[in-house]
Order: structure tokens, then sequence, then C-alpha cells
């Protein structure tokens, strides 16, 4: 959780230009007095109220997509509107002021298109638009591989899928707060997968070819 | 920690810790890190930053303070 705070503190005042956290447990199912899915304390809304405190920013806007619903995350900006919360879950749902937004992620077993098109698709068309109109002072995107297929959220979704959010979040960022982007690792289990994603998607994030 | 970083550069947050025992459902999921970002690391857009423990402090700005010992507890 350390690290979280640090990097989003160094990211919202400019002394670097976009950060990747790894973790030692998970953070999204911890709220104000409850925790559980091997998570223990929310790393995010602490690192944005330290943030705030330090007076390094305001207003946030955050991606989780990891498989399963922030609740956590959710009961800890519920009531703050200057937080965008959106999750791709299991559920739909909008708060009456638009900042927390739930999305249902496709069912990857339906017939039509691809699991990563129609995830992509999905979050392309409800994400960029509202973190635009929010205007955040930094945007977190709270990345779990737990999506990937044959892993314990499986929604179907294959490397191209990450590196496609990867791109569509720098891509938002860009026109949203200046590129301010956090990316905090979230669920997934195989380390295989972790081998795969995460050095393509730092390389994104730094501009420099995958290794 | 040497001079700052450039605007320019990307951070990456880890600890030797993580690849022992990351994310307590899995184990070492990290287990090829940092090696894994050897290539990377050799860039000068990129730097690794070592996470340090968060306080108490910190942790109180979102939980309840009974949160902590219950976590302490948790035999996972």
């Amino acid at each position: 959780m350390g690290g979280v705070v640090e990097a989003m503190g160094r990211v919202a005042a400019g002394q670097l230009r976009n950060a990747f956290c790894f973790i030692g447990a998970g953070g999204h199912h911890a709220g104000r007095n409850f925790f559980g899915g091997y998570c223990c304390f929310n790393d995010v809304v602490i690192a944005l109220r330290q943030a705030r405190r330090a007076g390094r920013l305001r207003r946030v806007a955050i991606l989780d997509t990891d498989a399963h619903h922030g609740d956590g995350t959710r009961d800890l900006v519920q009531d703050d509107p200057e937080v965008l919360h959106v999750c791709v879950c299991d559920s739909e749902y909008a708060s009456a002021d638009g900042t927390k937004l739930d999305l249902a992620a496709p069912d990857p077993w339906s017939a039509g298109e691809s699991p990563d098109r129609a995830y992509l698709t999905l979050v392309r068309s409800a994400f960029p638009v509202q973190a635009e109109r929010f205007r955040p002072d930094l945007i977190v995107w709270y990345f779990g591989f737990d999506t990937h297929r044959g892993d314990y959220g499986d929604r179907g979704l294959t490397t191209g899928a990450f590196l496609g959010l990867a791109d569509l979040l720098l891509e938002t960022a860009g026109a949203a707060c200046g590129g301010k982007l956090l990316v905090v690792l979230g669920g997934g289990s195989r380390t295989d997968l972790a081998t795969t994603l995460i050095p393509p998607i730092i390389a994104r994030l730094a501009g420099v070819p995958a290794p | 920690m040497g001079a700052e970083p450039s605007r320019e550069v990307t951070g990456i947050f880890y600890h030797p810790s993580f690849s022992r025992r990351s994310y307590l459902t899995t184990g070492r999921r990290l287990a090829d890190f940092p090696a894994a970002l050897d290539p990377l690391l050799r860039r000068p857009e990129v730097r690794l930053f070592q996470c340090v423990p968060a306080t108490d402090e910190l942790i109180l700005l979102a939980h309840d303070p009974r949160l902590i010992p219950q976590v302490e507890a948790d035999p996972l």
C-alpha cells in the first residue's frame, strides 16, 4: 500500500509521467469497516486521500477491470462526488449523479464477437467519455488479470484485451488529465500470465518497445 | 533514492516480498519479478522504486481503527 501512496503522490505532482504498482495484497474489497476477498486495506482510496491532504489533487477517476465488483472502493467513495468510479463486473448500476457506475461484463460464452472485442467495446463505450466529462486530476486503472482465460475470474480474455485496455487508458488519460495515469495491480493468480502481461503493459506506459 | 525523477519517467513500485508471497490467494504469482523487468529497467524511461510500509496513520485515512487488529488477526 505504501507504494501506491507514493506513486499517486509522485504522478499527481508531475514527478513521474505515470506509474505501475505491484502489490502484496489486494485493496478493492476493503471498505471502511470490512475486508475480504484477499484484500486488507484499500490502497487506492488511502492514496487519493493522502494526495488530497498534500494538496496534490482533488478529482480522481477509477476504472476497475478486476473480475469482481470493487465493493470496498465503492463503500469508501459512494458519497464522494469528486471520485468517478467505474467498475466492470456482473451488474449494472448508475448513481444519481453519474459518478458511480457498474458495467456488466459481456458473457464470454455467448454467441457473437470475441470476448476481447466485446469487453473492449464495452469499456470504450463508457469510460473515456465519462472520464473526459469528469475532468479528473488523475486516472487509476485497477488492473486485475483474473479475467484472463483460464484464471479464476475467467471472462475469456486474452493478452490482446489487456494491451488494448492499456492503450485505451493511456489515450483517455492523455485527453482527460495530461496523461496522469496510475496502474494498480489487482487480482490474478497465474505466474505465467503475470510474467506475460505486466512487462508489455509497463512498456506501453513508458512508450518503449515491449521486451 | 538519488535525484528526483523526471516527469518523462514511468515509475514501477515493487517490493521483493511481493514475489515471495504476493496476493494471498495465489502465493507466488510474481515469482518471475523483478527479473522479468530487467530489459525495461535498463532504459532511462523507467525507474524502479521499492515500496515502503504504510503507517497506521495512512490506514486510518480510509478505515475504521477496529479494522487494523482484525486484519492482523486474519490467518491468511
